[in-house]
């Protein structure tokens, strides 16, 4: 199976691989730097919408 | 906290406009879509006019319900949902101005321009040059307001709406651009930059992206704001909303190759295509459940309250349609729906489901909110919500039927190895039925959206627009100073302007990688000898093609299947469509594929075929074109056409612009002559006889009977 997908793939092996760990790497640094986020940061930042007035910028 | 309290207000009378402009203009693609719709059961609902035939009538649907309506709904939502994130007034009162009339106007170019048949018949980029640049003029004024408001914010953090709003703009402005490449031959008449092959590969980068960042990323925007809202608790979480964006806009832009699966696009885009269609189930499932789970705890409040319905059917009709979309880029899957009604029981779950229903829940929560009142019914949002409901689940049903039934048609062989529905007219009139109770469920929606209108103006007539409203908040400087995180996340949403390189860097990475091969390796499009530049009166013949919409309904791509070969021939090759400017593949079979039609039949077959299909071929759907046997072909433009070909890299002769005429005519003259013998059998012969080399249905019969017959072989004396 394997080796009819590698064969049809020609000179363009470097792209399957290229694309894959792009992202891999902006998945996993998205997901390693949301989470490092602290709670109050979110918490805040998910308010946001529900704040039509007064900013609480200060919440940091 | 700073003391420093500041005091401005928020244009509610731009949010208003779009707001209108919304409504009405969903009222208007819906009820175009209803027309088609019915065209499909009943011919006489062409109307007999050239503008109102589906050919004509199908671009305007959905570039009605696509840039006018959802278009509208977006830059309502942005414009209120954007001032209230940002704390702050739009940039500029003028630029909103300009951007609301500006994209009026060219919604109304639009529907002057497609039922007169001036169209590149590059699916949802259909308009002409003129019209892109004003699209571009007008995005661009956008932009700028945008910029401008995020620059002047007040808070400090831009919310994940914002992003999807900022990946929308700096998306749509690279897909614009690059899809619209073309050289004009007149004010009304463009060939564009790339051919066949690579314009098929350009064109569906595009298609693909404007379902992606023109009808998905700024709604999810729209839902990240308008569901908390609604719901009023904040979304489920913030973490996987970061992801849900980053995920989706990186992978988006790869997968536009899934809607050339099995034609002569080279393999490894085609694979492209498919990986990167089903790593996309993983964010738009993780943006679905982050919108449904946002109303944890509020699931009581969804039994009452009308507009948390609609949301709730918007978000999961865009967890159906974005799951249903990768499983549909399997290849083996996509060999049976593709060219079949399937695909378009897809895109109306996610437009009728996922833009219209979310459209319409922001509009019921909006429109009370900005003139300080009530909506008027409840009753009748509720009514509006199950009609709605009740219409998409007849509108999908039946195609989903028709589509299964008329592939498995196409492809059931009889013992003999013989296809069993070796007429492609079987397969059409056994789906009739499923495309009448599709009419009858778009009548639904309709219905839905007229109620809708009526509660709007009810609404509206019992409050009083506040055009400034008031708000106050702390500048932006008072808070800058701040500590500064330290994550780069933290870092990139203090700063838009990084912001839109690190989006732009993100989506052009796909669209480079996928196209760029395509467009340096010439190896790609193997060239055929035996493929020559079309006869000027072929030419021509073609653009009426375009014209008329024939794409819309005509397929002219043999994929490499036993089941099509049997019915159209050898299967087509990329070399044969390097002059073809534009590509005229087609993405749905609604009549047969015509890449070979090319010498099937005679001249006088499509003479009385094209005057009344129903004539010739009892029960077809096809609608019939009597004008094309009476129009004189307007030869104008001949000359300019050849010479911008020339300039694109068609190889005629030097000089040959200058001769290209009297090419026409002595070809013109041939087929004339030739139907002339066959006088007494040709359909509404009469007055229009004495000219007959003059009428542009011989020019459609010149490009039609050319189709495909450059790799048919011929004798060897022929042959270079």
């Amino acid at each position: 199976m394997y080796k009819y997908i590698l064969e049809g793939a020609g000179n363009i092996n470097w792209m399957a691989i290229f694309a894959l760990v792009t992202f891999f790497l902006i998945f996993s640094i998205s997901a390693i730097t949301v989470f490092r986020q602290k709670k109050s940061f979110i918490q805040k930042m998910a308010h946001l919408p529900l704040e039509d007035n007064l900013s609480n910028n200060d919440i940091e | 906290m700073s003391n420093n309290i500041e005091k401005f207000s928020y244009d509610n009378a731009i949010v208003r406009n779009f707001a209108y402009a919304t409504a009405f203009w969903g009222l208007v693609g819906t009820l175009v879509g209803l027309l088609a719709a019915l065209q499909l059961v009943l011919p006489e609902f062409n109307l007999g006019f050239a503008e109102t035939t589906f050919g004509r009538i199908r671009p305007l649907h959905t570039n009605a319900a696509i840039f006018a309506f959802v278009g509208n709904g977006i830059f309502m939502g942005v414009y209120y949902s954007l001032q209230r994130l940002l704390k702050a007034r739009m940039f500029s009162d003028a630029l909103s101005k300009i951007h609301f009339w500006g994209w009026q106007s060219i919604i109304l170019a639009a529907a002057l321009t497609l039922p007169l048949g001036i169209t590149s018949s590059h699916e949802y980029a259909e308009l002409e040059w003129p019209i892109d640049l004003a699209i571009a003029a007008i995005w661009v004024v956008f932009g700028i307001n945008m910029i401008g408001t995020i620059l002047k914010r007040r808070e400090q953090h831009l919310y994940v709406a914002i992003w999807f709003y900022i990946a929308t703009w700096i998306t749509v402005t690279v897909l614009h651009i690059g899809n619209n490449l073309e050289l004009p031959v007149s004010l009304w008449k463009s060939y564009p930059v790339f051919a066949g092959v690579q314009d098929a590969l350009v064109q569906w980068w595009y298609g693909h992206n404007a379902v992606a960042f023109f009808l998905t990323t700024p709604y999810l925007g729209l839902m990240y704001y308008f569901l908390p809202k609604a719901a009023n608790r904040p979304v489920y979480s913030y973490r996987l909303s970061i992801i849900h964006f980053w995920g989706l806009i990186f992978i988006y832009i790869w997968a536009g190759p899934h809607h050339l699966l099995y034609t002569s696009l080279p393999d490894w885009a085609q694979s492209l295509g498919t990986a990167f269609s089903i790593m996309l189930i993983a964010p738009s499932w993780g943006g679905m459940l982050n919108g449904l789970l946002t109303l944890r705890g509020a699931w009581d409040r969804v039994r009452t309250d009308p507009i948390l319905k609609f949301m709730v059917v918007a978000v999961t009709a865009y967890g159906m349609a974005t799951l249903e979309g990768p499983l549909l880029s399997i290849k083996s899957i996509n060999a049976i729906s593709h060219y079949t009604d399937w695909t378009v029981g897809h895109v109306h779950v996610g437009t009728l489901g996922w833009n219209g229903m979310l459209t319409f829940g922001i509009l019921y929560w909006l429109i009370p909110k900005i003139f300080k009142t009530k909506l008027w019914s409840q009753k009748w949002a509720n009514a509006h919500f199950w009609i709605a409901t009740l219409g998409i689940l007849f509108y999908v049903i039946p195609l989903y039927w028709a589509g299964w039934t008329q592939s498995l048609m196409w492809k059931e062989f009889l013992p003999e190895g013989i296809l069993k529905y070796g007429n492609f007219l079987d397969t059409v009139t056994q789906i009739l039925p499923m495309y009448a109770l599709r009419a009858a469920g778009g009548a639904l929606y309709v219905v839905g959206v007229i109620m809708m209108c009526i509660n709007i103006i009810k609404t509206v007539q019992s409050g009083e627009l506040e055009p400034n409203e008031a708000a106050e908040a702390p500048p932006l400087a008072a808070v800058a100073t701040k500590g500064n995180g330290g994550y780069w996340h933290r870092w990139i949403e203090k700063r838009p302007v990084q912001m839109y390189v690190a989006a732009t860097i993100a989506i052009l990475i796909g669209g480079l990688v996928e196209i760029f091969p395509m467009l340096m390796v010439e190896d790609n499009v193997p060239k055929i000898a035996a493929v020559q530049p079309y006869t000027p009166l072929e030419l021509q013949g073609r653009d009426l093609y375009i014209r008329e919409g024939c794409v819309s309904c005509h397929s002219q791509m043999i994929r490499p299947f036993r089941s099509e070969t049997s019915r159209y021939g050898e299967y087509s090759k990329s070399g044969e469509f390097i002059y073809d400017r534009p590509f005229l593949w087609g993405s749905k079979r609604t009549g047969p594929d015509l890449h070979r039609v090319g010498d099937k039949y005679s001249h006088s077959w499509h003479y009385n075929h094209m005057y009344e299909p129903q004539a010739i071929s009892p029960g077809s759907i096809m609608p019939p074109y009597p004008w094309l046997t009476e129009n004189i072909l307007d030869t104008t433009y001949t000359a300019a056409k050849i010479r911008t070909l020339q300039a694109l890299g068609t190889p005629y002769p030097d000089g040959y612009a200058e001769i290209a005429n009297d090419e026409l005519m002595k070809q013109a003259k041939e087929i004339a002559d030739n139907l002339s013998k066959d006088r007494k059998n040709l359909l509404g012969m009469g007055s229009v006889d004495e000219e007959l080399e003059r009428r542009e249905i011989i020019a459609l019969i010149a490009y039609l009977q050319r189709l495909g017959t450059d790799i048919k072989p011929k004798p060897q004396a022929e042959v270079e």
